[in-house]
């Protein structure tokens, strides 16, 4: 019964968070710079896998929608990256990727998604190759991490 | 709130509580407050309890979840150690993974670790994110000890089949162990801070729910206590109300007659504050003689329904009269008290006392009535006859009352009655009983008195209401005539008393006014006589039982019969045949002698004109009627007179009317008017005589004065005529006299021939007598009348009746 009672208020947090990414982008739209199509990325979480659809996107506004389907909890890091799937650089425990060594290139993060909630992230993707992936204890090195493409606007 | 107000707290408010039917109510209400006190108490409890218990499990279920990250990493540490060939138990520890995740996902006992007797006892767990939780943290150690198992056997791990979803795990067996380990460790945190963070939600619910039941219990609980004081308000408001605009005056005393409660409306009414009346303050407001009444009234409650207590209360200067049902509320531990409902009678009791006045007393003179003087009589009398004594009763009527009356007005009339009121009520004792009986009557009661007494009282009224009256600038002089009756013997009833009293009024009154007569048995047998034969006349004339006889009149020179005195006869069926000298006195005092003297008219009238029509009479003829002083007096004489003409028809000519000397004073009330009818009627014709002339003491200038034609000489100065006595010398003057003035002589009680001689000697001119014939009826006279007279004076001495 609490369970179901979590799933609901993670949904409703959810649902107020898209509110507000919304209102943002209404506000940068209004912007100076030319209005582009926005692109959205699924992201899904769950034991021990993370996918997202599309993987190839316009450079531009990304809305990145992150469901955790759990059931441990995950987070979501997109780091730009050339070094290919997979291939980002471990910490001396060679489990974990070194986000220290990657803050450079580290577009955006969400912290702990609880399984069975939502959340959205709007970032402003250049065009080029990003890894999208989980860094919690062990979770990069299960699977949980792939690789987004971003391509100039036709 | 409301009971200061009303006066002393405690008292009043179970005093109304005790009366009011909200009794039962109220403990609902309390009842029902305590209820969910109770019942959000208990549930508080409860929820308190839960939550421990919650929080125990909590802790535990953490302990246990956090120790399985200790154990995931101690088998990835014993599987390194068994491969580097150091002694470790990594199958041990794999059981106590294995044990301890099954136990926090279904429940049961998780085992000790280290050799350490701390087993745990876990419940289920719940939640579906936890379950699933657990259920990949058993997954993963699954993973982790097929790993395990493979790399301590230097076999190679990457076709392991995996359950937990791992996707992509490094190819190294080493690193594949340590990854499935942190992941095992991590889930196993997971779970633990998801049991963690449910468990806070779970604890914060309880507590809301606590306060909630806490908050819904004291709103509940102050809502209807809030209600219960709205109510008692209302309740204890209705009754301040009815309390307060009522007129029922309610006053709550103890038996010592202390009071414990007024109501607003006595306060009102004595004009003082409750505290003044509160405790013994109150008796000092009652009339000293209505606190005993008080003092008494526990014992009224032995019988069943105590009367109505009437007492008086200090109002200002005045008293007011309270009329109160009482009632025995001693024992009602609300009120302990006697309770006095009252209403100010006040007003109705000095009505009743007026309306009592007035039913027994004389409006005019404030004395007593006909009904009240009754009264006391009896009381009177019954008292005297236990004590022994006398009472005389005085009944006393004013002289000249009735001239006053007339001439100067009722006013003064009135005013008169008063003065004579006040004297009356001056010269009497507080304790007799004045009273006026009506009109110019007035009795006075005298008691524990003797004859000697009574006459005294009789002779003081006599010259107290002979003193002049100064009225209106005039002096009135009334006098009294005073009847005295002392209830000399045992048994006289009241009613004989006033009766007596009256006989002897009027004996005062007929002997000479002014004056006071004792009572007598003579006066009562000589008044009871004389009412009988008035009753007796009365029902006579009506019965028919009255006739008229004739005595015929006879011409001295001629022989022939000129005329009849027509003389009343009463053939009474108790007293015989009764001459008018037995019954005209009696009928004179009442109205029946006006009736008589018309009956007497209108009979000689009808009988003339039978005698005329039938050719009897000689051209003059004389019926004489006798007509009487009170008749003439009265008034309407000649109307009566022309009423018979008229109704015989017969010409006045024929009519004679005959009065007494007395008659004619001229002191007598209505003289003039009578003098004038008398004028009227001779000059219609009729003829008028002077009766019994000589006997009386009328002086001669009244002849001049009157329409006279004849004089009747009266039979005592008749008889003895013959024998030149000095009645002889008095008839001869009155014939003389007569023939002086111009008038006939008739002489009356003729009875010898030597009589007739002396007379037709004196040249009378007529006689009547028992020498030519006695008074008989009608139809004899007409024999008479109708016989041839040869010899005019040859009368048979047969006729006539004796
Ligand atoms: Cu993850």
């Amino acid at each position: 019964m609490w369970g179901g009672r979590e799933v609901a208020m993670g949904v409703k947090g959810a649902v107020i968070l898209v509110a507000v990414s919304v209102m943002l982008a209404g506000s940068s739209c209004g912007g100076p710079s030319a209005p582009r199509r926005e692109s959205t990325v699924k992201v899904s979480l769950r034991d021990f896998r993370l996918t997202v659809t599309p993987a190839r996107v316009p450079a531009g506004w990304v809305s990145m929608d992150l469901s955790n389907e759990g059931p441990d909890t995950h987070e979501m890091i997109i780091v730009r990256t050339a070094a290919g799937d997979g291939r980002l650089p471990l910490r001396l425990d060679g489990i974990t990727a070194d986000e220290d060594a990657l803050a450079a290139r580290k577009v955006d993060s969400a912290d702990t998604v609880l399984p069975g909630t939502r959340r959205t992230l709007r970032v402003h993707l250049e065009p080029g190759r990003y890894e999208v992936f989980c860094n919690m204890a062990g979770h990069y090195r299960a699977g949980m991490h792939t690789e987004l493409v971003v391509v100039v606007p036709s | 709130m409301t009971a200061s107000r009303l006066g002393r707290p405690p008292i009043t408010g179970g005093w109304r509580r005790g009366r009011q039917p909200f009794t039962g109510q109220g403990r609902r209400a309390v009842a029902f407050i305590l209820a969910v006190f109770a019942v959000t108490s208990v549930a508080a409890v409860g929820l308190s309890a839960l939550a421990t218990v919650r929080a125990q499990h909590r802790a535990v279920v953490i302990e246990v979840a956090a120790r399985q990250r200790t154990l995931a990493e101690r088998y990835m540490n014993d599987v390194l150690l068994t491969r580097d060939g150091q002694r470790a138990d990594p199958k041990g520890t794999a059981r106590l993974l294995q044990l301890s995740g099954q136990a926090l996902l279904d429940g049961g006992t998780a085992p000790g670790v280290d050799g350490d007797d701390d087993r745990t006892t876990v419940a289920a767990a719940q939640g579906a994110t936890v379950r699933r939780q657990l259920q990949q943290a058993l997954h993963l150690i699954e993973d982790l000890i097929a790993t395990g198992e493979a790399f301590g056997r230097h076999q190679p791990t990457a076709g392991l089949k995996l359950t937990a979803g791992e996707h992509s795990l490094p190819a190294d067996p080493e690193t594949r162990l340590r990854v499935l380990a942190t992941l095992t460790s991590n889930v196993s945190l997971n779970a633990a801070r998801t049991i963690a963070a449910n468990a806070d939600r779970q604890l914060a619910m309880l507590v809301r729910l606590q306060v909630l039941l806490g908050a819904l219990g004291l709103l509940g609980s102050l809502l209807l206590a809030w209600l219960l004081v709205a109510a008692t308000r209302r309740q204890s408001a209705h009754f301040r109300s009815l309390v307060h605009a009522s007129n029922d005056l309610v006053v709550i005393l103890t038996e010592q007659a202390h009071c414990l409660y007024t109501s607003p409306s006595v306060t009102r009414m004595v004009g003082r504050d409750a505290p003044n009346l509160i405790g013994p303050g109150f008796r000092g407001q009652v009339h000293a003689d209505d606190i005993s009444k008080l003092l008494t009234l526990a014992s009224s409650f032995d019988c069943d329904e105590p009367p109505p207590l009437r007492f008086r209360l200090r109002a200002g200067v005045g008293w007011r009269e309270l009329e109160a049902t009482v009632t025995d509320l001693r024992q009602d531990r609300h009120v302990q008290g006697i309770v006095l409902n009252g209403r100010d009678v006040t007003e109705r009791v000095a009505l009743e006392e007026q309306l009592h006045h007035q039913a027994f007393h004389d409006s005019l003179t404030g004395l007593a009535n006909r009904a009240l003087f009754r009264d006391r009589l009896d009381h009177a009398l019954a008292r005297a006859a236990r004590g022994g004594h006398t009472v005389a009763v005085l009944i006393a009527d004013l002289d000249e009352f009735k001239q006053v009356n007339d001439t100067l007005g009722h006013d003064l009339g009135d005013r008169l009655l008063a003065t004579v009121a006040d004297r009356l009520a001056i010269i009497t004792r507080s304790g007799d009983t004045v009273a006026r009986l009506g009109g110019d009557e007035f009795a006075i009661i005298l008691e524990d008195t003797d004859e000697g007494l009574a006459r005294a009282v009789a002779e003081r009224i006599v010259t107290e209401t002979a003193v002049p009256v100064r009225l209106a600038s005039r002096e009135l002089v009334v006098g009294a005539s005073v009847g005295v009756a002392v209830a000399d013997h045992p048994g006289t009833s009241g009613e004989d008393l006033i009766r007596h009293a009256d006989v002897a009024m009027y004996a005062a009154k007929h002997g000479g006014r002014n004056r006071f007569e004792m009572f007598h048995p003579e006066l009562a047998r000589h008044a009871g006589e004389l009412l009988g034969l008035q009753h007796e006349i009365h029902v006579g004339l009506q019965k028919g039982e009255f006739v008229m006889y004739y005595q015929p009149e006879v011409d001295l020179a001629g022989g022939a019969i000129l005329g009849v005195e027509a003389l009343m006869r009463w053939a009474s069926p108790t007293r015989g045949l009764v001459g008018p000298l037995a019954f005209i006195p009696a009928a004179e005092s009442t109205a029946a002698i006006v009736a008589l003297g018309e009956f007497a008219l209108f009979s000689a009238c009808a009988q003339t004109a039978q005698w005329q029509d039938q050719g009897l009479l000689p051209d003059v003829f004389t019926t004489w009627v006798n007509v009487s002083a009170k008749q003439l007096t009265a008034g309407g004489i000649r109307r009566t007179v022309e009423a018979a003409l008229t109704a015989a028809g017969l010409p006045p000519t024929r009519l004679g009317v005959e009065l007494t000397e007395t008659s004619l004073v001229a002191d007598n009330a209505g003289f003039e008017n009578a003098c004038h009818e008398l004028e009227e009627l001779h000059q219609m014709g009729i003829r008028i005589a002077i009766d019994d002339f000589g006997t009386g003491f009328s002086s001669l200038s009244h002849l001049t004065r009157f329409p006279v034609d004849a004089l009747k000489v009266d039979r005592s100065f008749v008889s003895g005529i013959e024998h030149h006595s000095k009645n002889a010398v008095i008839a001869a003057n009155i014939i003389t006299l007569a023939h002086a003035l111009g008038l006939a002589a008739i002489a009356e009680g003729i009875e010898t021939p030597e009589q007739l001689a002396e007379l037709q000697n004196l040249h009378c001119d007529m006689a009547q007598g028992f020498l030519f014939a006695r008074p008989t009826p009608a139809h004899e006279v007409t024999a008479l009348l109708a016989t041839p007279t040869p010899n005019p004076f040859g009368f048979p001495h047969l006729i006539g009746v004796p």
